[in-house]
């Protein structure tokens, strides 16, 4: 008799056990991503929302509610930094862990982050949070400080890169404050537009190579706007579901002759269900990838099998999974990548707002 | 820090490991702290660059530190001469170097890099690009150095040609290479600019790029890169907008509109509509009122607006490209009127092709097909094969590009229900292009569609029969405004949802699907429906389909050909 293939099981019990971790203590290589602690937390708690057991950490849930809004730099008395408003990443800047201590004392260079106040509103949605002390006006006002000229936007308001991901982070920020006012909606479409390419699919920007992950930014942002088809007509849409099809591989891909890659199990899969033709995947073969990538000891997934399991492609392959109808996992709101359960809290919460409004 | 291999390791080696790590996190922290320190006292002096220097080759995603050094510089630049500046900065990018080759795909060194170039007194652009030329030896698709390189392009002498030149080259190493093949695409509508032509580029230059690509994918047939360029270099023009049919309904007040290609009102065409000569206005939105382009307008006509007697309506679309009108003659006794275009629709799915255009298409696709005689298992090659043949002839090629979309399903099982898809999609257009919809019927029956496409296009049937197919679907028969008799029996209906909207169906039969549910019946709540035929599913056996379908439908006279007493 022949040895039995490896079982392909999903490991649920691990996945949860592995994002507990990842809030708690984290391993030596991921000090480089200190700066970003948020978008860390971001992933696990998603990442349990999904495995539907946030009730592992409820214990927590006050403190780290609490530990969010602590990284949200809000307005001086004179409204004089309304520019650097939003959220960080970390307190590794050194401001004081207590709002009021630290809108007190200022220090300088202090300012949100697009990525990390997409994330951090996320996460407190996840948690249950009403966003109440959010400071939404601030907030706007740091946003539209990051746009550029282009119509694209930049993460920091001090300066940095500028491309379609940020893109992403500013159109989940206007949809959750239920308000498009921090971005200038002409310009961020042109934007996208003119970052369509020759095979169909988006690149980071105008100009530049087709890639899954711009994709997925560019067309998530354009369904939250709710201009996705009056922006990319039918036969454009055609092409880019091609090229995005033809992705698949075993899993996906995230740009043509590169190896497949559990995180864009998400990226295209994500893509491709909002443009409503993910059932025409091969979806037992992206399950046994995915599968493959996971690491049956500590939990997590890996980029690739046999490989280091790490907190974004843990997460992303939890996403992919779910996408796929997994038993057991929370259905995925594939734009705003989060369940779709804590979209219908922010559904809630919406009503609520412009009830009083 | 994704993509680590996994390595075992002994206590001993992890031990040591420990110990080392920790004495690096406590050099990282101080730095750290040294470097706030200084910025916050505003020491913009070497030691800061020292200290900012160690953190940020080791963690380069660390913006806030690029941006204390991007500081120094600035406050550097005010306080050195020119000599000095260009020493320190020259400097700086062997340090970025150094910086890249320990992570190539780090945002914030690249974005650091360019700031240099962009400030230091005289930038060395041949330098930048020979460094592009080396990191893009080590990994060709690095699309940081590429979008790097663009950047450099953008602000020196290089010139177009050279940089095409430089893809050349690039491609001749090694075909596979996507990164160039899209640099190229960017780069020859540049160079040899031809607006009247799809790709934008001149025809003779196209015939040399057909050769080179040609060249890339009989090498290696399986490579995608070549083939999605020439899929491009292969694309077809935009074809004219024009009126395809209108409705003029007058018992729900609705006027209905279809164009032949799909657009965005009123922002890429305006529809007017005049009633013996004076303007009615209109308030068009598209049949599943999203905000986009679409083939399918309706608006309701203004309650003030009577339209009575004999009279003429005049409907004019108007775009920067076109403009037509069609007119309909509304009599006092009537209910509804209509109009089609009399061409419509036997070109609707084709782009016209010059002569020129038919022989260079057909030489493309004897040489694919000689192509596809050696491999004859090859997706890309049957892809660009079927879309070679529907551009050129799709009625004459029908049984070839149905009998490649089903040698696709099988060699390429990833995507056998989007190839299903398309075969559903190109056999109806077929059969469209075809049919004199002026008869208001249309039948589509026992063609194997998993999917029913074009409806938008198909507003004024009365008739639809879309039987033993493989339909999952009605999602889309809503588009067909004035339908009044839908057959659908034998396929693997589950849902209703579609019909809720269709103000004129009575007629339809539905046997033999998988409708499960008694709930999905409320989806015909609204539809004047007199009979009904559902027998043979599932939910026949579990309730009592008889009275619920008489408890929604008031007017129902005939349930699976039996009358209603």
């Amino acid at each position: 008799m022949s040895a039995p293939a490896p079982a392909q099981e999903f490991l649920k019990d691990k996945h949860v056990k592995f994002f507990k971790r990842c809030l708690q203590v984290l391993p030596p290589q991921y000090s480089s991503l200190d700066t970003s602690r948020m978008t860390i937390a971001f992933f696990a708690l998603s990442g349990l929302d999904i495995l539907d057991s946030l009730s592992e950490i409820e214990a927590d849930r006050d403190n780290i509610i609490n530990w969010i809004y602590s990284l949200q730099l809000l307005p001086d008395k004179q409204e004089t930094n309304l520019d650097q408003c939003g959220f960080r990443g970390s307190s590794t800047l050194g401001n004081s862990s207590d709002p009021d201590k630290a809108r007190k004392a200022p220090i300088p260079h202090d300012s949100g982050h697009i990525a990390m106040t997409y994330t951090a509103l996320a996460s407190l949605l996840i948690l249950g949070d009403d966003l109440s002390r959010a400071n939404k006006t601030s907030i706007l006002a740091g946003l539209r400080k990051l746009q550029l000229q282009d119509g694209s936007f930049c993460p920091v308001p001090a300066g940095s890169e500028n491309d379609m991901r940020f893109v992403y982070c500013a159109s989940c920020i206007s949809y959750i404050l239920d308000d498009w006012a921090g971005i200038d909606m002409p310009r961020v479409l042109d934007y996208i537009q003119k970052s369509l390419s020759y095979d169909g699919a988006i690149g980071q920007g105008p100009g530049l190579e087709s890639h899954g992950g711009s994709t997925f930014c560019a067309i998530a942002s354009l369904f939250l706007m709710n201009q996705l088809e009056k922006i990319i007509p039918r036969k454009q849409l055609d092409r880019l579901q091609r090229w995005c099809i033809l992705r698949q591989e075993s899993g996906f891909q995230g740009r043509p002759n590169k190896p497949v890659d559990t995180c864009y199990s998400f990226w295209v899969g994500a893509t491709l269900e909002i443009l409503g033709i993910y059932d025409k995947t091969d979806f037992h073969c992206n399950r046994s990838f995915v599968l493959q990538t996971q690491d049956d000891i500590v939990g997590g997934f890996a980029k690739w099998p046999g490989h280091t399991p790490d907190a974004l492609h843990a997460y992303f392959g939890v996403c992919g999974l779910s996408l796929l109808g997994e038993p057991g996992l929370k259905t995925l709101h594939p734009a705003l990548n989060m369940t779709q359960r804590s979209v219908d809290h922010l559904e809630t919460l919406h009503r609520k707002w412009r009830g009083q409004s | 820090m994704h993509g680590r291999l996994k390595v075992k390791s002994t206590e001993e080696q992890k031990e040591a490991k420990r110990i080392e790590q920790e004495k690096k996190l406590k050099l990282y922290t101080a730095a750290t702290e040294e470097a706030f320190r200084k910025r916050k006292d505003g020491e913009y002096d070497d030691e800061a660059l020292k200290v900012s220097g160690e953190i940020l080759y080791r963690n380069s995603d660390f913006s806030t530190m690029w941006n204390f050094r991007k500081e120094i510089f600035l406050h550097m630049n005010d306080n050195k001469n020119e000599d000095e500046l260009q020493e320190l900065f020259d400097s700086e990018l062997d340090f970025l170097e150094a910086c890249l080759k320990y992570n190539p795909k780090s945002y914030g060194t690249w974005h650091h890099r360019c700031f240099v170039l962009d400030t230091m007194p005289r930038p060395d652009w041949e330098k930048e690009l020979k460094l592009c030329n080396l990191f893009l030896q080590y990994d060709e698709r690095n699309f940081h150095c590429w979008d790097y390189r663009r950047f450099i392009v953008k602000r020196s002498q290089v010139t177009p040609e050279a940089e095409l030149e430089f893809t050349t080259n690039k491609i001749s190493s090694n075909f596979s290479n996507y990164s160039s093949w899209h640099y190229r695409s960017k780069l020859l509508p540049f160079i040899h600019p031809d607006p009247s032509s799809p790709a934008g580029v001149k025809e003779d230059i196209l015939l040399q790029e057909y050769e080179m690509v040609q060249n890339a994918f009989f090498t290696d047939p399986d490579d995608q890169s070549a083939w999605f360029y020439y899929r491009w270099l292969l694309g077809r023009g935009k074809k004219t907008v024009g009126i395809n049919c209108v409705c003029c309904d007058k018992i729900h007040s609705k006027i209905i509109v279809s164009t032949t290609e799909p657009v965005l009102v009123p922002d890429t065409v305006e529809l007017k509509v005049e009633v013996d000569g004076s303007h009615m206005p209109m308030t068009w939105r598209t049949a599943s009122n999203n905000i986009g382009y679409s083939n399918l307008w309706i608006s309701d006509i203004p309650e003030d607006f009577k339209i009575s007697g004999s009279c003429t309506l005049t409907l004019t679309l108007g775009g920067s490209s076109t403009s037509c009108s069609c007119e309909l003659l509304l009599q006092d006794d009537s209910t509804e009127e209509c109009y089609f275009h009399k061409d419509t629709p036997a070109i609707w799915f084709r782009s016209e092709l010059s002569a020129a255009a038919t022989t260079t298409l057909k030489r493309e696709l004897d040489s694919v097909k000689e192509l596809h005689e050696m491999e004859p298992e090859n997706k890309w090659v049957l892809l660009t094969s079927i879309s070679l043949m529907k551009s050129l002839d799709s009625h004459s090629y029908e049984d070839t590009i149905m009998d490649e979309l089903k040698t696709l399903e099988t060699i390429d099982s990833h995507r056998t229900s989007y190839y299903r898809d398309l075969r559903s999609k190109y056999l109806t257009e077929n059969i469209l292009e075809r049919t004199d919809l002026s008869k208001r019927c249309l039948r589509l029956r026992d063609v194997g569609l998993t999917v029913f496409y074009h409806a938008k296009l198909l507003p004024l049937l009365v008739e639809l029969d879309l039987s033993n197919n493989r339909l999952t679907s009605l999602r889309d028969v809503r588009h067909i405004y004035c339908l009044q008799r839908l057959c659908v029996d034998d396929n693997q209906i589950s849902k209703l949802q579609g019909l809720e909207s269709i103000v004129h169906l009575k007629e339809i039969s539905i046997r033999n699907n998988e409708i499960k549910r008694e709930e999905e019946f409320q989806f015909l709540r609204k539809c004047p429906l007199v009979v009904v035929n559902i027998a043979g599913n599932p939910v026949c056996d579990s309730v009592n389909v008889n009275s619920v379908l008489r408890n929604i439908l008031t007017g129902l006279k005939k349930i699976d050909d039996i009358k209603i007493s």
